[in-house]
């Protein structure tokens, strides 16, 4: 077990693009999409697809052509 | 494009500017502008420069030093708000007040310090000011004061005359609200919102986006005395000057609204204000008015025709006909004549000034306006107060229930409760329908998501309905909302995000417990709620991974060919995802090592994922430099192979490869042999083992049988 005081002993990937679906079923329909499944590297989880490099934006732009209303993280925030 | 109040970012700019002059010029305006006593060190020359732009008093001296016509261009600067100026319009705008001394005043400025040229981007010095003015362009080379600067010359006289005004006592003024602009500048601000626009090289619309802005049903105002032509254009290049749109990868898109859209009117205004006097492809009686290189007037003379109502001592609620303000223009600007329509010309510029000063002015509650044999113009109190130092005026009294939202989604809100800040507020989560006396807003899942990308939540958008509502969100609505808001949450993407990779399941249970991570990815890596990087102080980083960066071989194959085992340093995360398509995990390694096996499982899956063997062999010398190990070919190739078959054979084993050969090639006992085995061995059937052995006999080599049947050594020819 581990004392709060250690440090666990991690490697980070920085700079990932990355897709979390709300199910595993919502995962497998994204990938059926022939346009999204070219856009991703591959499936780190049931629920997570790793998207490759540079290519976020065409995934945003084909999810919103499914209808989706994804919630993008790491995007600049309005102040008023 | 730097907001206007943003004093630091001003004062970082014009450091960084000096920062690029060469010393010898450095030196010169530092001279100009400090006026020494004693000789100052060439790596002090910038800070000193900077101290003294922030000292008033020392300022004020400054200016009323100039030159009269290098103060008139810091006034004109100062009274327009707007910091960053075309040479070329300083230059037109001298002329208009009598001063025909061209590039000089502006060069008398720079000089000393009290402007600045915009340089490009880079690290290029400047020696001097005339080679920037070559390179640049004299006419579109922009100059810049700092706002604080140009601020202490705002009282200086321009030297405008004082026209005569009417003081007509039956007149009923007639004034804006001043939300007109706002309101149409938010509407487009959505429109690109939506669909980014694009600018050609001349920095004129495409066709595509010159459709779309060339609406005019939702942005018809409540108050038009004379509507402007092309509002919708008007609006996109001032959106564009006032910072509500910003440039990304080419592309307009739409910014954040302003601070200064506050809750009172006169910073929201003041903002347009500075904004209007860079706006340049629109011209009052054409509409879009592109530039083919030349300067358009219509920013100076706009600015100089308010600032002629603003006159000296006369009494600034006189009445002026428009027609005062173009036969004074038409007489003095260089360039404005010249450049309207033949008609326009018929009055002197008449139809021109009144349609800048009712159709974009009065609408911006900077004038007021009456009807008596034409229309008569003064300036309003916002507009006392821009133009002429007068207080500001009071805010106007606060009517927060000014929203009726109805159960069809669609909302009402009534302009005497609007103000700056509610109107960019409601210009994220709600779609402009109409800004007319009673404006229309409609609530969809668009904006809604919109809104909620932006940075707002559920609950702020129905915090925002209520508190400005007459009446409580209805409950259909408020499902409405939260129906398409949760749909939000059902896909997260993270742009860029920051994964953490444990090396057991259970240290990623403790990290969650300490709140280092708190969204579990795999039983191994988390990542933040921001995804950005984690408290450092709880780990020990044993690797660092760009996930840009390519592939590299991360995996030793054992030489049994089946066991993988990951070189952690190395690996990426994309070799999470796809190991797991070709090997299975091996447990019980301790936690520094992670081995996977290949299996005619595993590479079975691999094949229904679609695998060839020459993916396979791709993947394995991207990941460990060689092919496909050959146990792994085995798995794969096994299958899809005729099938082998098995029989029983008497072998011979031969001494040596050359006697191999040779019973392979003499015709007597090649005719006996089936086939060869391989270099030392042959294959005799058993009906003709016996004659084999006679014929050999006769070589004198004796075949003798055995559990290998060798030669004798002994019967071997010398």
């Amino acid at each position: 077990m581990n004392i709060p005081s250690t440090r666990l002993p991690a490697k980070l990937h920085r700079r990932v693009c990355l897709v979390l679906t709300e199910d595993a079923v919502l995962a497998e329909e994204l990938l059926a999409r022939k346009k999204l499944s070219t856009e991703v590297a591959g499936r780190l989880a049931d629920r997570a697809l790793l998207v490759r490099p540079g290519r976020i934006e065409q995934v945003l732009e084909e999810l919103r052509k499914m209808g989706h209303t994804p919630q993008v993280i790491n995007k600049p925030v309005e102040r008023s | 494009m730097l907001a206007t109040d943003d004093i630091d970012a001003w004062t970082t700019l014009a450091r960084e500017t000096l920062a690029r002059y060469e010393v010898p010029l450095v030196r010169e305006v530092a001279t100009r502008l400090i006026k020494p006593r004693t000789p100052i060190a060439d790596d002090e020359l910038v800070d000193r420069c900077m101290s003294l732009l922030s000292n008033p008093p020392v300022l004020d001296r400054r200016i009323k030093d100039l030159p009269d016509p290098a103060r008139k261009i810091l006034a004109l600067i100062g009274i327009s708000r707007q910091p960053v100026w075309k040479v070329g319009h300083l230059i037109t705008a001298l002329a208009t007040l009598g001063h025909s001394e061209g590039f000089a005043p502006v060069l008398a400025l720079l000089e000393c310090g009290l402007l600045f040229p915009v340089l490009p981007k880079g690290d290029a010095p400047v020696p001097a000011f005339e080679p920037w003015l070559g390179l640049a362009g004299t006419l579109h080379a922009k100059v810049y004061a700092l706002p604080t600067v140009a601020a202490r010359a705002r009282g200086e006289s321009l030297g405008l005359p004082t026209l005569t005004g009417e003081t007509i006592s039956t007149l009923t003024p007639r004034f804006a609200d001043g939300l007109d602009w706002p309101l149409r500048l938010s509407v487009v601000w959505q429109l690109i919102a939506e669909s980014p626009a694009r600018l050609t090289q001349n920095n004129s619309l495409f066709k595509r986006d010159l459709a779309r802005l060339q609406i005019t049903d939702s942005l018809t105002g409540a108050d038009d005395p004379l509507p402007a032509p092309d509002p919708g254009i008007l609006a996109f290049f001032w959106a564009q000057a006032a910072g509500l749109l910003k440039e990304g990868d080419g592309d307009w898109i739409a910014a954040p609204f302003p601070l200064t859209w506050g809750p009172t009117l006169a910073p929201g205004i003041a903002d347009l204000w500075s904004a209007l006097c860079a706006v340049e492809s629109w011209d009052p009686l054409t509409g879009y008015a592109p530039s083919d290189g030349g300067l358009s007037p219509t920013p100076t003379t706009g600015i100089l025709a308010l600032l002629l109502l603003a006159r000296g001592d006369e009494p600034v609620t006189n009445w002026l006909d428009p027609q005062q303000i173009a036969d004074w223009l038409w007489e003095h600007h260089p360039s404005w004549p010249g450049l309207i329509s033949q008609n326009a010309a018929r009055t002197r510029g008449r139809d021109w000034i009144e349609a800048y000063l009712l159709g974009v002015a009065y609408p911006l509650r900077l004038i007021e306006a009456a009807q008596l044999d034409g229309w008569k113009v003064r300036l309003s109190d916002l507009g006392r107060y821009l133009l002429t130092g007068a207080p500001e005026p009071l805010p106007a009294p606060a009517f927060p229930q000014t929203l009726l939202v109805q159960p069809n989604a669609e909302v009402l809100a009534y302009r005497q409760g609007l103000t700056p800040q509610l109107i960019g507020r409601l210009s994220r989560f709600a779609q402009w329908k109409g800004v007319g006396p009673a404006c229309t807003l409609e609530l969809t899942p668009t904006r809604t998501y919109h809104g909620l990308e932006t940075g707002l939540t559920l609950a702020g958008i129905l915090q925002t309905l209520n508190q400005h509502g007459m009446k409580p969100v209805p409950p259909a609505v408020a499902d409405l909302l939260r129906l398409w808001a949760n749909k939000r949450d059902r896909i997260t993407a993270f742009a860029s995000a920051t994964l953490v990779e444990f090396q057991t399941p259970a240290d990623l249970e403790a990290a969650m417990a300490r709140g280092v991570v708190s969204v579990r990815v795999t039983d191994r890596i988390g990542l933040t709620d921001d995804g950005r990087d984690p408290d450092f102080q709880h780990l020990r980083l044993i690797g660092n991974r760009d996930y840009e960066a390519k592939p590299q071989r991360c995996i030793a194959v054992d030489d049994d060919g089946v066991t993988l085992t990951i070189e952690t340093s190395q690996s990426d995360l994309l070799l999470e995802a796809e190991i797991g398509r070709v090997a299975d995990p091996v447990s019980g390694d301790v936690p520094s090592v992670r081995r996977f096996k290949l299996s005619p499982t595993s590479l079975r899956r691999a094949t229904t994922l679609g695998m060839t063997v020459s993916d396979l062999d791709a993947w394995f010398i991207s990941r460990t430099g060689n092919l496909l190990p050959a146990s792994g070919r085995l798995f794969v190739l096994g299958p899809t192979l005729p099938a082998p078959t098995v029989s029983r054979h008497l072998v011979i084993h031969l001494p040596s490869s050359e006697i191999a050969d040779g019973l392979m090639q003499w015709p007597e006992t090649a005719d006996l042999l089936t086939s060869r085995l391989g270099p030392t061995t042959v294959v005799v059937e058993d009906e003709n083992l016996s004659r084999l052995q006679g014929v050999l006999a006769e070589l004198g080599i004796v075949l003798s049988e055995s559990d290998r049947g060798t030669i004798s050594r002994s019967m071997l020819p010398s």
